[in-house]
């Protein structure tokens, strides 16, 4: 706009008037249209409508000045118009002004008195134009925001999944239809409310009192929750704002997976029954072959006799697997349960070594167990046949990967909260990548040493899944040809909670 | 009495875990009489009275092996006799009643228990140490 030449109307019944205006204007770069009486000045208008400026004579023939300026202010709201006139009064210089008309040159007039509010108009034109595009711009913007919100609104609300935000007070700003659905007792609640009306939903509540104050990103965290008898996977995120980087809450996302959990239910179930009726013949298999290799039947020849031998192993370690999956599927439905009881950790891993020594023997492999003797003993409320099968397990393990002459060191300490078990084998250790996928269930590593020890690929979810009943922690510690450490965390008895 | 004179009901309603068991014992002498059914087996007890026997829990209804051997314990011919139980059945969790200690064995009407599948020496030994104890009971 601004490299158009402005446009100035003059409108003056006087043709001296006219021309000097034009001259002095033109002078100074305007282009200027004339028009010799109001009528002619509306016609131009009209034509032209990209006035700047109009100068309007009071006293003409036909249409007058005021009602010039009435008509062109009805369609142009943003030219400026002088008034010019021999009869300089202040009423009509008041009455223009309510007409719309911007100043007042009185006649006669130098150049420069015609010049000097020219330009103050010009100047003020450009200023409430800008001042007008910003108006129309955030008027715009505005509107396209508020279009905006109602959108992700919209979408918000007609999602199946049920979302809730918290903000760092934790207070529930936002929710939407599935999440009124889902936590009984909310509908009527305005917002923001504080977290503490879901608190009747005791494990919802918790969880999200719990993860308000993640802001780390990128984090999930997820945790499956029963609701009235459904069950919703809970995943909550901190929502984090892209220009700040700073968290302002959490979103929790909850998707029902009833569903899924009752297929779930369903395939354990399948493999418990399968496995149930495994066993037995299993069972059948295993004593026939040990009745041959015990040489209870009389006397074999030696090659058939290490056949059968590695019979009787592949077997004992296909029930091991059974029993495993028995007791997974029987963790999976809910149907194993522990009877935590202050015991001496320390005794359940000597006992576990103990029962091991054999096959250590074998092995020629030293199996050592380290405490200290004043804070070993204190006591961890756990399931005795749980942890009994969890250190059998891993020092089993231990043995097992752990080539000849080697050693399996366990040792038990007391670190405050927890009683700390550790499992340190010298043997052929673990590549990152095995050790990621060492607790999955039916994951074995694969190499030329282990395709000779049996394994079922289960022993390790059985003990993490054990573990983890008992509010612990397991981790594990290797790499290839170092060893392995397994180490886990198992909650003291505190006297005070009972 | 030497091992060989000894004689032993085993009953097991699968017919293989019967002849597994059977045969662990022949092979250390011991004579051994096989049942599926435990009636039959008490039909059979009636008329030569064994020195030991060994029965599975017997899952065909929840708790024929104990009601069998409680019915040993409960008759006077037989309350002598020492009974070992051997089961797989302890080892499923949903069943909770694998016997802690000499009460619940006593409560059972069982002298000794094994989990299956079972250890043959430990088993042997077990028969061993029990026919010794209820001959040296009979000495007195």
């Amino acid at each position: 706009m601004n490299d158009e030449k402005i446009r100035i109307l003059v409108v003056d019944d006087e043709i001296g008037i006219r021309e000097g205006c034009r001259i002095a204007l033109n002078m100074e770069g305007y282009e200027v249209d004339m028009a010799e009486d109001g009528l002619a000045g509306l016609k131009q208008f009209e034509q032209n409508r990209n006035y700047a400026i109009a100068l309007i004579d009071l006293k003409m023939p036909g249409m007058g000045g005021l009602e010039l300026i009435e008509k062109i202010r009805e369609q142009d709201k943003d030219i400026i118009m002088f008034v010019i006139t021999a009869y300089a009064t202040i009423d009509t210089a008041v009455e223009a002004t309510k007409r719309g008309a911007y100043g007042y040159i009185p006649k006669p007039f130098t150049p420069d008195e015609l010049i000097l509010p020219i330009k103050r108009g010009i100047e003020n034109r450009a200023l409430s134009l800008e001042a007008k595009r910003l108006r129309e711009e955030r008027e715009n913007r505005l509107l396209t925001a508020a279009f905006e919100r109602s959108k992700s609104n919209t979408i918000i609300k007609c999602m199946t999944d049920g979302v809730l935000v918290i903000n760092r007070d934790k207070q529930i700003v936002l929710w939407n239809e599935a999440a009124h659905r889902i936590i009984p007792g909310c509908e009527d609640l305005p917002l923001p409310v504080h977290l503490n009306a879901i608190s009747s939903s005791d494990e919802l509540f918790s969880f999200l009192n719990e993860t308000a104050d993640v802001d780390s990103d990128p984090v999930i965290i997820s945790k499956e929750v029963t609701i009235e008898n459904s069950v919703y996977m809970v995943k909550v995120s901190p929502v984090i704002e892209p220009e700040i980087g700073t968290s302002m809450g959490t979103v929790a996302v909850f998707r029902d997976i009833t569903a899924l959990k009752e297929l779930e239910t369903a395939k354990s179930m399948f493999v418990s029954m399968v496995a149930h009726e495994v066993k037995r013949p299993l069972g059948v298999i295993e004593g026939y072959l040990n009745l041959v290799v015990s040489g209870m039947t009389g006397e074999i020849p030696p090659k058939q006799k290490e056949i059968m031998e590695r019979s009787l192993i592949r077997a004992r370690s296909l029930q091991t697997m059974v029993s495993e999956l028995m007791s997974l599927t029987a963790m999976e439905t809910g149907k194993f349960t522990i009877k935590r009881v202050p015991i001496d950790i320390v005794k359940v891993a000597t006992n576990a070594a103990e029962s091991c020594r054999d096959r250590a023997k074998e092995k020629e492999i030293e199996l050592a167990l380290n405490y200290d003797e004043k804070a070993g003993h204190e006591p961890v409320l756990a399931d005795r046949a749980a942890m009994m099968s969890v250190f059998v397990n891993l020092i089993d393990n231990a043995i097992k990967y752990t080539p000849e002459k080697g050693h399996v060191d366990i040792q038990v300490d007391n670190t405050g909260n927890y009683m700390k078990v550790s499992v340190r084998d010298d043997g052929i250790g673990m590549t990152p990548e095995e050790k990621d996928k060492i607790f999955e269930e039916f994951f074995r590593a694969r190499n030329k040493f282990t395709a000779k020890v049996p394994g079922t690929g289960l022993g390790l979810s059985v003990v993490k899944r054990f573990v983890e009943m008992h509010q612990g922690k397991i981790s594990v510690e290797t790499a290839p040809g170092k060893g392995s450490t397994f180490t886990v965390f198992i909650p003291k008895w505190d006297q005070a909670k009972g | 009495m030497a091992a060989e004179e000894s004689t032993i009901v085993v009953v097991d309603d699968d017919y293989d875990s019967l002849e597994v068991i059977k045969r662990v014992l022949e092979a250390f002498g011991y004579k051994v009489s096989g049942f599926l059914d435990p009636m039959e087996a008490l039909e059979h007890m009636a008329k030569q009275k064994p020195d030991l026997v060994i029965t599975d829990l017997i899952m065909k209804s929840i708790d024929t092996g104990l009601s069998f051997s409680r019915q040993i314990k409960f008759d006077p011919r037989f309350k002598d006799i020492p009974v070992i139980l051997v089961t797989a059945a302890f080892t499923q969790r949903e069943i909770a009643i694998q016997p802690k200690g000499a009460a619940d064995l006593k409560k059972m009407g069982v002298d000794a228990y094994f989990d299956k599948p079972f250890s043959p020496e430990k088993l042997i030994q077990k028969v061993r140490e029990l026919l010794t104890r209820r001959m040296e009971g009979r000495g007195k």
